[in-house]
């Protein structure tokens, strides 16, 4: 007697809430160094975009030079993107958002794109406020060149040829809330379950988003003397608050003491859950965000989390206040001004 | 010759140059007359000096002309340096009570006004100035009611007291000069046809917004400021976005990222700014997104004589950015020109997707020109070449934003398009915009893509028409300038004619594509030539050199930071036709 044998049922591939899978976030295959921090911070990236539900073709990936800035190749291989030139993201950002808001912006940078050659754009971008997630892929160095330090490497950091760093790093965070981003923080390309909440959080935050996260350089800055090693972070991180988020289309809701945690109601309706791990730290507060970044330098902790948020300043897009049909996508007959308001130049000139 | 009226008005700065210098244009365009003005700052003597002139007639008036015949001075400076400038039949008008008149050319009509006795000038500071204008418009045959209603429009955000105020101190002024001085012998004509009077930054401005330039940005940088003042005046009324940047390197890359979000983006600098838009300019050409730059140069290098004219970033706007890249450089003629450029400048790189520079000077950018408002179309062609806008019903090969064509251009789609998402980058890539760094260097790869971006060349230069001889063929003399020279070459040629030496002019507007091939079948042809241009080097004639083996049989060079003046060509090639030199460089006479 034949049997029939049932094919064995696969089950669904899992989707999220607009029915795409994961692998409808991924980019192409990285050709950064094994084991680079860059790569798991594009996972997160992945999951944090997939988990959100983000349409990959409304996302518009930016970048400006260097290892951290070849990373948006290697996720949302469906989304726009701009490899722009070394130091001048913020500004190539600031035009194609000013031009067409509706994309949702994403700007990866590095310590050395930030904080040396693009300091001046970069400070610019903070004070706009203009809704951007932009991320630092800080690794003290720079790799594409062979290890040369760069500006946030700190004092008494050794590179592998016994160099030993005797500026001060740049504070990009304190920097950063001194000028106005409304949503800052640092995280560690090692700690999945923070940087994936905090990216969530980011792309639920209309503002300007500041993430600076370590991420080692296996090559040239992961060695005994590095203060940007595997090793040196995971031995001296200081998590300023745990980073819980629920979306706004996730309705499980779990009570949170609000004794121990902080609970901010995002832009778009999704909670930020910090829960305290510093006695009385309060996220909204610029002054104690600075000092406790400065404490933190001083003690030679490094510190992650979530520092500052507010999320109720008006973005950029908001606060110029423009139409809501982006310039970008205007028909042909209505980009020139209208005839009465050309007239009325005119006549003022006669 | 042309018939022409020109006045000069000079004095320090905050004695109020500028009033009297719109109610004169004003006064003059509402004639139906045509003008030119150019506002010459100079930077001699305590605290500094300014010296305005309007010329005026009912001929266009291309430029400030030779001479004066009303000079005003404000102060006793202003009397001292311009009084020489007036020939027979000229007058200078002036305060009796704080200026002693000097030694005029005979002829000259010296016209003191008791200004104390006229006016009361414990309360009006600026007596002087609206007796004087009064004065001058009797003098001119123009009657008081004409002066009356520009005074009305020139104060009417002030009170009423005010206007009658200066209404009556005008009218002081031109009875009393319609009792003591003598009228000038022609009174000032008038026409029928009304002119817009325009700066070339007003001009580059509104060319912009008949564009449909959607985002323009700036880093403020004399003598291009007008164009970002503009701009930020009429930014809500005419729906374009504009924004004041904190410096030129993200001035550049912000309008080259609001270009690939797909509006037509705009920004203006001098000589010092552009110098840093070099990096995005590279940017622009390898990414292959269209922007339009604009550079008013001024006297350089470095910070240079940021108030002073010259014709002296030619080079640096050849040479900027490194590797070679398609772009269009052109220089508007005049100040109309300012205008047309713009949307002629923006279909031409919209349609070849790369950068393109307008080279104007300070003389346009800050010089003021009548126009006919019939030759301002703010409805001109808007050509955006190969853009894709959306996504189409029917199904389309995969895209490939960089794909290699015989032209050289690659349909450029906008972000935000399911089914055209691409990346495009400043590093070298394939037609995907894959970065060839991230495979391998690839030799084969690297050379078509640089080849497809080159082939745009021709397509550039034959989109644009050759540069044509104006004037009599088979003259003595061939003059060639560009860009802002047009006018005063123009009325040099005149004046030659005057003398009996037959010129023709070739002037250049565009200056990439050049066509080369057609300039020398021109120059070849002349009988004598020479290059006019306002710099040292002579760089349009270096360039042409370089592009032709073309040698002209001489130059003419200023350097000074003041434009040519007619009389300074046409000295330079009497002198020149005469064997005695290839190279005059005009002094510039006190004029400033």
């Amino acid at each position: 007697m034949a049997t029939t044998l049932e094919a064995p049922k696969t089950p669904a591939p899992k989707t999220n809430r607009l029915g795409l899978q994961a692998v409808d976030y991924r980019g192409a295959k990285t050709t950064l160094c094994a084991g680079c921090g860059h790569n798991a911070i594009s996972e997160r990236i992945i999951d944090a975009m997939y988990e959100m539900g983000v349409k990959p073709e409304r996302v518009l990936k930016l970048s400006g030079i260097g290892c951290s800035s070849k990373s948006p190749t290697y996720f949302l291989g469906r989304a726009h993107g701009f490899n722009s030139v070394h130091g001048r993201m913020p500004s190539v950002a600031t035009g194609a958002l000013l031009a067409n808001s509706s994309m949702l912006g994403i700007g990866v940078s590095g310590d050395g794109d930030t904080a040396s050659i693009g300091l001046g754009q970069f400070a610019h971008l903070m004070r706009r406020n203009l809704p951007l997630i932009y991320i630092i892929e800080d690794n003290g160095v720079y790799g594409l060149t062979k290890g040369q330090f760069s500006a946030t490497a700190d004092v008494g950091s050794k590179l592998k040829t016994g160099v030993i760093n005797e500026l001060p790093a740049i504070n990009t965070c304190a920097m950063a809330v001194d000028l106005g981003a409304t949503f800052v923080g640092r995280s560690f390309s090692g700690d999945k379950k923070q940087l994936l909440s905090m990216l969530k959080a980011a792309i639920a935050h209309n503002g300007t988003v500041m993430l600076d996260v370590i991420s080692p350089c296996v090559t040239f800055n992961d060695h005994e003397g590095s203060t940007k090693s595997y090793k040196y972070v995971q031995e001296h991180e200081d998590s300023i608050g745990e980073v819980g988020f629920v979306p706004f289309f996730d309705d499980i809701s779990v009570d949170y003491d609000p004794g121990t945690t902080y609970d901010v109601q995002m832009h778009d309706g999704s909670h930020l859950k910090l829960r305290k791990l510093h006695e009385g730290y309060d996220p909204t507060n610029r002054i104690g965000a600075v000092k406790a970044l400065m404490e933190a330098e001083e003690r030679g902790e490094i510190l992650t989390g979530v520092f500052y948020i507010d999320a109720k300043r008006p973005s950029f897009i908001d606060s110029l206040n423009l139409a809501p049909e982006p310039l970008a996508t205007l028909p042909q007959d209505r980009v020139r001004p209208p005839r009465r308001v050309l007239d009325e130049i005119m006549q003022a000139h006669l | 010759m042309r018939q022409s009226f020109a006045v000069g008005i000079g004095g320090a700065a905050g004695q109020g140059v500028a009033t009297p210098g719109d109610i004169f244009a004003k006064v003059f365009s509402r004639r139906g007359l045509h003008l030119n003005a150019y506002n010459a700052y100079q930077s001699i003597i305590r605290g500094g000096h300014t010296f305005l002139v309007i010329r005026t007639g009912a001929d266009p008036i291309t430029n400030i002309g030779d001479q004066l015949d009303l000079l005003i001075p404000l102060n006793q400076d202003t009397m001292d340096r311009h009084l020489r400038l007036l020939g027979p039949g000229g007058a200078c008008i002036y305060n009796a009570d704080s200026i002693r008149p000097g030694t005029a050319t005979q002829g000259v009509q010296l016209c003191p006004l008791p200004v104390a006795t006229l006016a009361d000038i414990t309360r009006n500071k600026v007596a002087q100035n609206t007796l004087a204008i009064g004065a001058a418009l009797s003098m001119l045959g123009i009657g008081f009611q004409s002066l009356e209603s520009v005074l009305e429009e020139q104060f009417k955000k002030k009170d009423r007291s005010v206007i009658d105020e200066n209404i009556s101190v005008a009218r002081a002024g031109y009875d009393y000069a319609t009792q003591n001085f003598k009228p000038f012998a022609q009174p000032l004509a008038m026409t029928e046809n009304r002119y817009a009077v325009l700066s070339g930054n007003a001009a580059l401005a509104m060319g912009g917004a008949a564009a449909g330039v959607k985002f323009y940005c700036a880093y403020p940088m004399s003598p291009s400021t007008g164009v970002l003042h503009w701009m930020a005046e009429h930014a809500r009324k005419a729906n374009i976005l504009v924004r004041q940047v904190e410096d030129e390197i993200g001035v550049i890359n912000m309008a080259i990222g609001a270009a690939q979000a797909g509006v037509r983006a705009m920004c203006a600098t001098s000589g010092g700014g552009f110098a840093l838009m070099s990096e995005g300019l590279g940017l622009s050409a390898q990414a292959e997104i269209p922007v339009v730059v604009i550079d008013c140069q001024r006297a350089g290098p470095s910070t240079g004589v940021p108030t002073k004219t010259e014709q002296g970033d030619l080079w640096q706007m050849l040479g900027a950015a490194f590797g070679d890249y398609p772009r269009a450089i052109a220089a508007p003629l005049d100040i109309g020109d300012c205008f047309t450029l713009i949307p002629e400048m923006f279909n031409l790189v919209d349609r070849f997707q790369c950068p393109g520079i307008v080279l104007c000077d300070l003389l346009l950018a800050e010089g003021r020109l009548s126009v006919d408002p019939k030759l301002l179309n703010f409805r001109p062609p808007i050509d955006r070449g190969e853009l894709i806008v959306s996504n189409g019903a029917a199904d389309h090969e995969p895209y490939k934003r960089y794909l290699i064509t015989e032209s050289g251009v690659s349909p450029r789609a906008i972000p935000g398009i399911p089914g055209y998402t691409h990346v495009v980058s400043s590093d070298e890539h394939d037609e995907d915009g894959v970065l060839i760094s991230d495979e391998y260097t690839n030799a084969a790869k690297r050379r078509a893509m640089m080849e497809k971006r080159m082939r745009k060349v021709s397509g550039i230069e034959a989109s644009v028409a050759p540069p044509k001889l104006q004037g009599p063929a088979n003259a003595d003399v061939t003059l060639v300038g560009w860009g802002s020279t047009q006018g005063v070459i123009e009325e040099a040629c005149e004046l030659l004619k005057d003398e009996g030496i037959t010129a023709n002019q070739l002037q250049i507007r565009w200056l990439v594509p050049l066509h080369g091939d057609a300039i020398v079948e021109i120059l070849k042809k002349a009988k004598h030539t020479i290059i006019v241009e306002n710099n040292f080097s002579g760089q349009f004639a270096r360039y042409l050199r370089s592009e032709t083996s073309f040698v002209p049989d001489g130059s003419i060079r200023k350097y000074d930071g003041e434009p040519f003046m007619p009389h300074h060509i046409v000295e330079a090639v009497k002198e020149q036709l005469a064997g005695k030199t290839k190279l005059s460089v005009p002094a510039h006479e006190v004029m400033v």
